[in-house]
């Protein structure tokens, strides 16, 4: 007779899983292919991720309004990154991901410009105002940062660095996550901290679109 | 300018009477505030930092969720002044754009308890730098610093009203410690589960339940969340989060959910630390949803099947089964479709008891709310008549008496006839019989019927019906099947005979669950009710072996008869009048009230406490009912309460309301009310009680306790 009572479990279970909105999007899995996308950058150029196999593929998206995002740019410490990824043949493609009339939104030139004030340096700024990209890799935050190898492989996803905090004097303080982690896929070493918590502002997703 | 003076004074009272540790920002409103105005050396007091925030706006808990970041609090303190971290309220679930936020809106206090050493000497000097952030569409970090300078003196002195209202209001607000045991399970994909172990929950009252995982990490705060609420607790599948590493062992968390009491709705809030229970691997995600459900629904009646099959076998379906089995194997020689006519009728007869059984259970739960598998036997007129029936039924098996048209009425009476309406009615005995037999363990396996739409309910208490019949109907069917029985003979009156004995144990067993029901006395009744049931027959008995039926003494037996089985169901009407206990043999829950420290409610006791000038208190409850527990924790029993209690010398009187017990609905209904909780105080010399909000809090009892007692003075 236990039986029925076990099944029972079972049958609610089934009805439970019927109620999760399709809506709900998932995490990627580290150690798997990453998801896939194609895009275009500020200067009208496409970038496909399956085009940039045997490279290893640095993502990082952005709203320069988020105080979080600032920053890291205030601070110079994004930049720093950049340059020193960029100089090593990562490609670093910052992604721009809030939606029209969301904060952080904005147009190519709108980008170009913040590039050139912000003296930044990533490999190019894909315009992602559908949130395609950010939707793909379940983004949350900005800025929320993600390192695919040169086989395609996501090997790490999280923050991008230790210490969630707006204020640039922690930076110095904190654990680097990115650059360590980079440093360990370029190195042909497993990622040890392949994982860690995103903070900052909440990705600016369309409102109707979400 | 007097009238600018005067506008001044009257804006005075709006601020508070100590300096103002308050920050403004754009967006938030921030203010130190201490529940004390004057602080005694060594004693503990609580300050909080209190966010008025702009509508829309919001801060966060300690687990932000998806993005966003707690608010935090760095204190400077004198030597050897503690502050102990902040105590969380409640958080809400804010959604933004499909991104998680767990936080705060409107008006937040968070609370610190703050320690000064026994030695304190001068004003206490607190000074807190605070930063938050504090979002809508866009994010804001913010900052602030504090300072609060407290007097000391030779005993705490309370903040004004306005002040410690408002702890109090932030204190209902921090969630209590879970009282059930809850534990988790990782699917194979990881992906955790979690159950809280709340028996005897009644799931339509329960809604909106969520789990707040404390920290970043072991579960996707992203992922909605969809639990399930049964009599045996709550299950709620989560999505594993993004925390690498192994699995983890321990999953802390605010559970909060809603519960619908007769008179409203209440948002409860409990923080739960469950375990890993290696042993629970839940199987839900990969089924498909439309066909994994279809699935274990078919596979619920395969199991209801097998589950009726096992009836057969309990002690005392089992004579039932074997009067039938005695019965067919005098039918052995006769036509196969005389045979297969029994078998069938037998079958109908233990289904349509089965659906008359799902109709009612389907209707009452209709008109009641819920039901429980058993629910018959919350009444012990119903445990009385079953113990007569087995009893009868034993006595029969004996060979006391044959039965003839004399008894047409009793079921055996019925079940005796021949052919095909015979055998529908033994199917319907076996259906009786075997239902109070089998009730403590069809009250768990039926749980899932019962909880399920009508159909589903009525579909999978068939499929037992079919199960109990189907080893008969096999037999009816099957000519070579019943070349297999013996042959009739001198071995099925011994087998009758000793079949009886297994009868009588169950009577012996329903008075037992009869005495759980009524006390003692029960056995009184029941035992003697079988005594005046055994004199009738021998009195028919005595009618039918001589004399003729329309002389005087046969209608003097008959009648004498008739008053000795009006007699015996009497007591059934006596039996009414008792006290039920709390919890029957069945369909009781398996935690109980506790009525420590405090008496049984009964309407005689109370008015008579009432009438006796005495203040008291009344609380009536259901160990189902989640907010009654809730007030329990954190106003009646706590020792500030029980001591208000004490010093007033008030009656503490208890209704249990678990199984509705009807004095209690009466009263209820009286007061206009649909269910518990329920709180009366009659203050000392009243003659009406006051009715007590559903929602209590130490502070409204012990002032309800001492106002009271102050105006009797």
């Amino acid at each position: 007779m236990s039986i029925i009572v076990q099944r029972r479990s079972l049958l609610l279970a089934g009805a439970a899983v019927a109620l999760v909105p399709a809506t709900a999007w998932a995490s990627p899995d580290l150690g798997k292919p990453a998801p896939l996308f194609t895009g275009t950058d500020t200067n009208g150029k496409s970038w496909s991720l399956a085009e940039l196999k045997g490279k290893v593929v640095v993502l990082e998206t952005t709203n320069h309004q988020c105080p979080y995002v600032a920053k890291h740019y205030r601070a110079g410490n994004m930049q720093a990154q950049q340059r020193e990824a960029t100089a090593k043949g990562v490609i670093w493609l910052t992604v721009a991901a809030s939606a029209p009339g969301e904060e952080g939104f904005v147009n190519a030139s709108q980008a170009n410009e913040l590039t050139k004030s912000r003296n930044a340096a990533p490999t190019a700024v894909i315009l992602d105002p559908q949130s395609k990209i950010a939707r793909a890799y379940g983004a949350t935050v900005t800025p929320h940062m993600y390192i695919i190898d040169a086989a395609g492989i996501l090997v790490y996803k999280g923050g991008i660095d230790s210490i969630p905090s707006s204020d640039t004097a922690d930076i110095p303080k904190a654990t680097q996550y990115v650059r360590v982690a980079l440093d360990q896929v370029l190195s042909g070493k497993q990622v040890a901290e392949a994982s860690t918590r995103p903070y900052g502002c909440s990705l600016k997703y369309g409102r109707n679109n979400a | 300018m007097r009238r600018l003076l005067a506008l001044l004074v009257l804006l005075l009272p709006v601020w508070p009477a100590f300096a103002q540790p308050v920050v403004k920002t754009d967006n938030v409103r921030a203010e130190l505030i201490s529940e004390v105005a004057e602080v005694k050396a060594g004693e503990p007091f609580w300050v909080a930092l209190r966010q008025t925030l702009r509508p829309h706006w919001h801060t966060y808990w300690k687990n932000p969720g998806d993005s966003g970041l707690p608010t935090e609090i760095n204190w400077t303190l004198p030597a050897g002044v503690k502050a102990d971290p902040i105590v969380w309220p409640v958080p809400t679930l804010i959604d933004v754009g499909g991104v998680t936020n767990y936080g705060f809106q409107d008006d937040v206090l968070l609370l610190v308890k703050i320690t000064p050493p026994a030695d304190l000497a001068g004003p206490l000097a607190l000074v807190a730098s605070a930063n938050w952030l504090v979002c809508d569409d866009v994010c804001i970090p913010e900052d602030g610093k504090f300072s609060l300078s407290l007097p000391v003196g030779p005993a705490a002195k309370p903040a004004d009203g306005a002040t410690r209202a408002l702890f109090d209001k932030a204190r209902q607000a921090v969630p209590m410690e879970s009282p059930w045991p809850t534990r988790f399970g990782l699917a194979k994909s990881g992906d955790p589960t979690l159950i809280v172990e709340v028996k005897g929950l009644k799931p339509d009252t329960i809604s909106n339940v969520y789990f707040f995982p404390a920290e970043w990490g072991p579960v996707a705060s992203m992922a909605k969340q969809s639990a399930s609420v049964t009599a045996d607790g709550i299950r709620i599948p989560l999505k594993k989060g993004d925390a690498k590493g192994g699995p983890p062992q321990q999953l802390s968390g605010t559970l909060v959910l809603t519960e619908k009491t007769g008179d409203g709705v209440h948002r409860q809030a409990f923080d739960v630390a469950a375990k890993l229970d290696p042993s629970f691997v839940p199987t839900a995600q990969p089924i498909a949803a439309a066909g994994g459900e279809q699935l274990s629904f078919a596979e619920a009646l395969l199991f209801a099947l097998i589950g009726g099959l096992i009836l057969n076998l309990m002690p005392c379906v089992f004579p039932v089964l074997a009067m039938k089995a005695a019965a067919f194997a005098r039918l052995a020689g006769h036509e196969k479709s005389a045979m297969r006519r029994d078998g069938l009728a037998y079958t109908a007869g233990v289904l349509v008891s089965f659906a008359a059984m799902a109709a009612a259970v389907v209707a009452l739960r209709a008109s009641v709310g819920e039901v429980n598998w058993g629910f018959q036997f919350q009444s012990p007129i119903f445990s009385l008549l079953i113990a007569y029936l087995f009893f009868v039924v034993g006595l029969n098996l004996s060979g006391l008496f044959e039965v003839g048209g004399n008894f047409a009425g009793v079921g055996q009476g019925l079940t005796a006839r021949s052919g095909a309406t015979g055998a529908f009615f033994t199917g319907v005995l076996a259906v009786v019989v075997a239902t109070p037999c089998t009730a403590p363990f069809m009250a768990a396996a039926l749980g899932f019927a019962l909880s399920q739409p009508a159909p589903q309910t009525v579909a999978v208490l068939l499929a037992m019906g079919l199960g109990l019949a189907l080893p008969y109907l096999a037999l009816a069917m099957t000519p070579a099947l019943q070349r297999l029985m013996p042959r009739p003979g001198a071995w099925m009156d011994r087998l009758r005979q000793f079949l009886a004995f297994p009868m009588y144990a169950s009577a012996v067993w329903m008075i037992w669950v009869l005495t759980q029901q009524t006390g003692p006395d029960g056995v009184i009744y029941a035992l003697g009710g079988m005594i005046l049931i055994a004199f009738a027959i021998w009195l028919l008995r005595l009618g039918n072996q001589g004399g003729t039926a329309s002389s005087i003494g046969g209608w003097l037996r008959r009648g004498l008869a008739a008053a000795a089985v009006l007699l015996a169901f009497a007591a059934a009407f006596k039996i009414e009048d008792s006290p039920a206990t709390a919890a029957s043999a069945s369909g009781g829950p398996a935690t109980g009230v506790s009525f420590d420290g405090w008496d049984h409610y009964s309407r005689a006791r109370m008015t008579e406490a009432a009438a006796a000038g005495k203040p008291v208190f009344v609380d009536f409850t259901a160990a189902w009912c989640i907010t009654c527990l809730v007030n329990e924790r954190v106003a009646l029993e706590t020792t500030a309460t029980r001591k208000a209690f004490e010093q007033a010398g008030a009656v503490k009187l208890k209704g249990d309301w678990t199984n509705r017990d009807p004095e209690i609905t009466s009263l209820l209904k009286e007061l206009g009310r649909a269910g518990v909780p329920l709180y009366l105080y009659w203050a000392p010399g009243a003659d009406r009680p006051k009715i007590l909000p559903q929602v209590l809090t130490e502070a409204l009892i012990v002032s309800e306790l001492t106002s009271s007692s102050q105006a009797k003075r």
